[in-house]
């Protein structure tokens, strides 16, 4: 179990929610993962296209009401532990769409976020700190 | 041949990825990120909470003076307060480093009380007009414009007023 740890430690596997975003964050976060200028897969890890292969998962936008269910729902099939980041700032606090009826934002009053990254949208380099403050956090929980 | 100047050059500079978080990277010029709020330059106008567009920015009043906050995880970084901040208080800089865990979430404010004074005159108190909007107001400074900057509108007013009877002008 200790070796199933210790490799587990080292290349966790990020999976996308997007929960109603404008796709600005998700262009970002696929510049931080696709293109080698940035490539977050040096920090060990990659994304998946299952939630129930997911160790990290990046959340954008602000949770509008049409989506919420479904983002619960794929929520609840990640396997825990799981270490939650939200990215940009309409997950964080509702952004530019805050107090608006088709909002249920923000994302933390449905499900514990464990990093914000904040920006409209962050730009990659602030993502991949945000993604290694979240490595740190799993490694703690493994 | 464009190929091999590529794979030359690949040869020769190393790989083109950005070494962040091992290394350094680079902020190019004129990055909007974390807000600088200077609370001495401030006019307490309030246009920046008119003209923010997610609502970041919050101007109340107590007895201390206005108090200024902007929450950066609400703020889109689209830098409007600052283009209308005529005495420019409101800056943004290039300090990008905003990712946080969610303890710090509502940490992630840039505050300032803006302090009252008093008028000269009627000792009502008031937010005085700084070096900075003086600057841009009235292209430059002298004792007139320092004296005016410290008495409350009203008073101003009636000063004014008053030069003008008499004929002299300001």
């Amino acid at each position: 179990m200790s070796f199933i740890t210790n490799v587990s430690k080292q290349s966790p596997w990020l999976y996308r929610i997007n929960a109603g975003s404008c796709n600005g964050c998700d262009v970002e976060l696929a510049t931080t993962a696709l293109i080698p200028r940035y490539d977050v897969e040096r920090l060990g890890c990659q994304y998946c296209g299952t939630p129930k292969h997911a160790d990290i998962v990046l959340i954008t936008g602000p949770l509008t009401a049409r989506v919420k269910e479904k983002v619960l729902q794929v929520y609840k099939e990640i396997p825990a532990p799981k270490v939650t980041v939200a990215v940009g700032i309409c997950p964080i606090s509702g952004g530019v769409f805050r107090d608006s009826y088709a909002i249920e934002g923000p994302i933390d009053k449905y499900i514990n976020v464990d990093v914000n990254i904040p920006g409209c949208p962050p730009r990659p380099q602030a993502i991949i700190e945000g993604i290694a403050m979240a490595i740190e956090i799993w490694k703690e929980r493994l | 041949m464009k190929m091999i100047k590529v794979l030359l050059n690949n040869l020769i500079q190393g790989p083109s990825t950005d070494p962040f978080p091992f290394g350094e990277t680079f902020t190019p010029e004129g990055l909007r990120a974390r807000i600088h709020f200077d609370e001495t330059a401030c006019t307490g106008c309030r246009m920046c909470e008119h003209v923010c567009a997610s609502g970041a920015i919050r101007c109340e009043d107590s007895e201390k003076g206005m108090k200024f906050t902007v929450w950066h995880n609400s703020c889109t970084f689209c830098g409007l307060c600052e283009h209308y901040c005529m005495p420019k208080a409101i800056t943004l800089t290039e300090d990008w480093h905003l990712a946080h865990k969610q303890e710090d979430k509502y940490k992630m404010i840039e505050q300032g009380i803006v302090a009252l004074v008093s008028c000269e005159y009627c000792s009502k108190k008031m937010i005085p007009s700084g070096p900075k909007i003086t600057a841009v107001a009235y292209q430059g400074t002298n004792k007139m414009i320092e004296k005016l900057g410290k008495i409350c509108p009203d008073c101003r007013r009636k000063h004014s007023a008053k030069l003008l009877s008499k004929g002299t002008s300001l």
